[in-house]
């Protein structure tokens, strides 16, 4: 969790407009962060809040069939993602950045065995030849936990399970020895049983190899058990970043209060009534001035409602946390003082 | 696996049974009498009733019409299928000198439709709706809408009336057989460009095209490497399809181009309702497509790891 | 009314109007040519195009622009009645097999295989050759050549629609066969198998012409292309005009009917915004930016 060394990726200022049909959306909405090595950088949110476009769309991996423009820095080695031309960036992916997709089973090719795939992305990736490719791929099956690679070499991967699936795709991201494991909800299409194993896996690693994870999920559970730093996203926008211990157990923007409240939580009493966020996430065709949470907000002003909230830096903690909410802030600061 | 191939087997079999009484009942059921044609054929309008009762004896025509589908079959089988009305000869003799020659029609067009349509498809699928994408477009809709005698029309003009560089007649050596595979491999190149092309950008927007992308394959490494791969069945059946269709095909390209193979010959025998020969010619192609369909479903068994595992079980 | 002239709004034009043009063009002949599309004239044989004949003439002396508008007659009624016998024959064959089931159905759903096994053109062949050449013979053989596929349609819904509840709660209600069916099962069978029959009216028109060029069709002298190509096909080196030009406005009329079934295909495939949409989109998006950009630049 060194932070010394500097980022390893760091994002500025992004914006994303997606174009397909008659719908515009602008899904990202000025959005900065940066990742570290070896550092676990949680992204959560709902679904539409624009995490997973947010992640792999520097990458140029949003599907097809949406015309995208991407505005704002995305840095990596010093370059920037966002003007490299498709072939250099086809370059970064998988040597610097290795994706592992939410369900596993439809995101490996179903013509294609998993022992050679990974032997091929061995031998492209690093060099390797005939059979030092396949003593790659073999190495990283056991790696990742496979049990009897050997055997499983040559399956399909409509032969084993989703878990299985999952660990072949975490080889298939490591195959090129990236320096950031972007996980896009790896463990949602998963049994219960298989998410933990899958999330050690990931924490396992990480540590052996000292890459930064950049985790986009929406399951609270997965974020306590694995982050070290959250990034909590609403419509674009970030609400509320800093440390996970500190984001979730003092959580400061209404819309991370009302997140973790919705939260089910085994400790509390079956009958007490939980907390959602009442109304739905705003439509994210028009731009609009003022905070995006503001319709749902219960401790909303009139100025929310025509200007952005800055992400500003929570004063008196010893911690980088940074909230987009200057009527929680300026609360703060008042109990602070008095 | 195999029990499965057998099953598809056995479904083929009883298919070609089915249409081969349909075919008997047909003919059989033709208005007007065969053996009358036949007695008009060989002594002109006025043939006598002796001569057709004969003709008539000679043929079975008497005997019940199961004993005769039975017996039709039976000697088809063995490789017999009668004398033609048309041209007087055994139609073994027949298709001994014409099966040959539709088959290197069918096989010759049929592989420029194969590797027109995938470099074809493969190439729009590259450009992706850029020009070279629109170009392909408009050439296979043009492609699959224009009747394959136009097309034949057009080719013989431009190459053997205004450049006279080719013959307009099949048959003559090998630069003759040009047109005639051009012409019969339009339709079928056109129609399977669109369904690579389909299936393609179909396929690229897929999960694992975006991990192709994610591995750090380039736009074109993932159509190569990713998504071709994967339409290999709808493409083996829809070729599957267009193949038997080319059979249809051939009769027109080989009237054009006067080929002696099956096709002409079948048109011949139409309008000469010569119905022997129709007969034997129609079971034919039922056999052949069914084969044909036979033949593309188990190849898709065994490109199809998917298949292949529910064969299996 | 006004519901029809919003739609026709939403029409894509550009994809009907050649369709419309084919049918006004047909409907029109006997008003649009100014010759007998039969009438020989031995006085003018195989000419090239002049002010009396715009597109020159044949071997028998008729006037080919004459023959052409004539030709869109005899080739949009033929296809019509074809689609439209066959239309009705597989919704009915199909309907009955849906809707008795049992036996019946088993043994329609076998015919129908059967049917669908083999290419269309070699069945309308098969029957051409029993029946003989003719008009009426390939009308006859073609109706028996494409119905299979409606009927397959046509039954699939039927099957479909009867597990519909409000079927069963008709029934309860006492409606007879007659009116379940015509009131609430045939509406659903019409909707999909016209559509799917609007898409093949392309390759009927095709398969008329290649019946015609084989000699099996439509015969001289009623004007019809494919037989006017394989007339003109003799006389390539006098006037390829008598070749092209029937062969050019077959192939058209067929592209603009296969269009029109690709666009029904399409209509509902979301596609990527491109050139002037995506421009006016990315203005739009612009200018709604400077706009909250002032909201929110104000103290």
């Amino acid at each position: 969790m060194s932070t010394a060394s500097g980022p390893i990726y760091e994002v500025g200022d992004l914006v994303i407009d997606l174009y397909a049909g008659n719908v515009s959306v602008r899904a990202v909405d000025g959005v900065s962060f940066a990742i570290h090595p070896g550092e676990t950088v949680a992204i959560v949110g709902e679904s539409g809040s624009g995490k997973t476009v947010m992640t792999l769309g520097p990458l140029g991996l949003l599907p097809e069939g949406v015309t995208v423009d991407i505005r704002g820095r995305a840095q990596s080695g010093g370059q920037d993602l966002l003007t490299l031309g498709p072939r250099r960036l086809s370059e970064l992916r998988g040597r610097s950045f290795g994706v592992v997709f939410q369900d596993p089973i439809s995101a490996l090719n179903p013509m294609k065995r998993v022992g050679p795939q990974l032997a091929a992305q061995a031998r492209r990736l690093t060099g390797a030849t005939g059979r030092e490719a396949r003593q790659a791929a073999l190495d990283l099956l056991k790696r990742t936990g496979i049990p009897d690679p050997d055997d499983r070499y040559f399956r399909y991967p409509h032969e084993m399970s989703g878990g299985m699936l999952q660990r072949v795709m975490i080889a298939l991201a490591l195959a090129g020895k990236p320096k950031v494991l972007i996980a896009d909800e790896p463990t949602t299409a998963l049994d219960a049983t298989v998410q933990a194993q899958i999330l050690e896996l990931i924490r396992q690693l990480q540590r052996e190899d000292g890459i930064a994870v950049l985790l986009i999920t929406h399951d609270i559970g997965v974020v306590s058990r694995v982050a070290d730093r959250v990034i909590v996203l609403y419509a674009g926008r970030i609400a509320e970043e800093g440390p996970a211990f500190e984001v979730l157990t003092a959580p400061i923007h209404p819309y991370t209060i009302g997140l973790l409240d919705s939260v089910p939580d085994l400790r509390k009493s079956i009958g007490e009534p939980r907390q959602g966020i009442p109304g739905v996430p705003p439509d994210q065709s028009m731009l609009v001035p003022g905070c995006r949470f503001a319709e749902r907000c219960p401790k909303v002003e009139p100025r929310c409602r025509t200007h952005r909230p800055p992400l500003d830096q929570v004063r008196g903690r010893a911690v980088v946390q940074r909230v987009a909410c200057p009527p929680q802030l300026r609360a703060l600061r008042e109990m602070a003082d008095a | 696996m195999s029990i499965l191939v057998l099953k598809r087997a056995a479904i083929a079999a009883l298919l070609v049974i089915a249409a081969s009484v349909l075919t008997f009942a047909l003919v059989a059921a033709a208005p007007g009498n065969v053996a009358a044609l036949i007695a008009e054929r060989m002594a002109g309008p006025n043939a006598s009733a002796e001569l057709i009762a004969r003709i008539a004896a000679d043929l079975g025509l008497n005997d019940p019409l199961p004993v005769r589908y039975l017996r039709w079959l039976g000697d088809a089988v063995r490789g017999d299928f009668g004398i033609s009305l048309r041209s007087g000869k055994p139609l073994s003799v027949e298709f001994a000198e014409r099966v040959p020659v539709t088959a290197l029609l069918l096989f010759g067009g049929g592989l420029i439709a194969f590797a027109l349509s995938l470099g074809l498809g493969i190439a729009g699928a590259i450009s992706n709706g850029g020009p070279v994408d629109n170009v392909l477009r408009t050439i296979s809709l043009v492609g699959a809408s224009t009747p394959n005698f136009f097309v034949a029309a057009v080719l013989v003009i431009t190459f053997a009336v205004t450049l006279n560089w080719l013959p307009s007649f099949g048959g003559s050596g090998p630069l003759s057989w040009i047109l005639p595979w051009a012409t019969s491999s339009v339709l079928p190149a056109s129609i399977l460009s669109r369904v690579v092309r389909v299936n393609l950008q179909d396929a690229m927007s897929r999960p694992y095209a975006t991990t192709g992308f994610a591995k750090g394959l380039t736009r074109s490494g993932v159509i190569l490497q990713e998504a071709l791969p994967t339409i290999a069945v709808p493409f083996l059946t829809t070729f599957g399809a267009q193949f038997a269709l080319m059979m249809v095909a051939s009769m027109v390209v080989e009237t054009v181009f006067a080929l002696r193979g099956i096709g002409a010959f079948f048109i011949e025998v139409i309008r000469f309702r010569d119905f022997i020969s129709m007969q034997a010619i129609l079971l034919l192609f039922v056999v052949f497509f069914v084969v044909t369909n036979l033949v593309v479903d188990i190849v898709c068994m065994l490109i199809d790891p998917r298949i292949r595992k529910a064969a299996g079980a | 009314m006004t519901e029809l002239l919003k739609s026709l709004r939403t029409w894509p034009w550009h994809i009907v109007a050649p369709v419309l043009l084919f049918v006004a063009v047909a409907v029109l002949a006997p008003w649009l040519t100014p010759y007998d599309p039969a009438a020989q004239d031995y006085m003018s044989i195989l000419q090239g195009p002049s002010w009396a004949h715009w597109l020159g003439t044949d071997y028998l002396g008729r006037d080919l622009l004459s023959r052409i508008i004539g030709g869109a007659r005899v080739s949009l009624t033929a296809m019509s009645i074809v689609l439209l016998a066959a239309l009705i024959l597989g919704v009915v064959v199909g309907s009955l097999a849906g809707y008795i089931g049992g036996r019946f159905e088993v043994v329609m759903i076998s015919a129908i295989d059967i049917f669908l096994a083999l290419p269309s053109l070699v069945i309308a062949l098969a029957l051409i050759g029993i029946m003989g050449p003719g008009y009426w013979s390939m009308i006859v053989a073609l109706t028996l050549a494409w119905w299979a596929n409606y009927a397959r349609m046509s039954r699939a819904v039927v099957v479909a629609e009867l597990r519909q509840p409000y079927i069963e709660a008709a029934r309860i209600m006492g409606a007879n066969h007659l009116h379940i069916f015509s009131r609430h099962i045939l509406p659903s069978v019409l909707a999909l198998v016209v559509v799917y029959a609007s898409a093949d009216a392309g390759a009927l028109v095709l398969a008329i012409a290649t019946l015609s060029f084989l000699g099996l069709g439509v015969e001289p002298p009623t004007p019809e292309w494919g037989q006017m190509l394989v007339d003109g096909m003799g006389y390539l080196e006098d006037n390829p005009a008598l070749v092209i030009l029937p062969g050019l406005a077959l192939t058209l009329v067929v592209v603009s009917f296969n269009l029109l079934g690709e666009a029904f295909a399409l209509s509902k495939v979301p596609r990527p915004a491109r050139g002037l949409t995506l421009s006016r989109r990315r203005r739009d998006r612009a200018k709604e930016e400077a706009a909250r950009a002032q909201v929110e630049a104000r103290p």
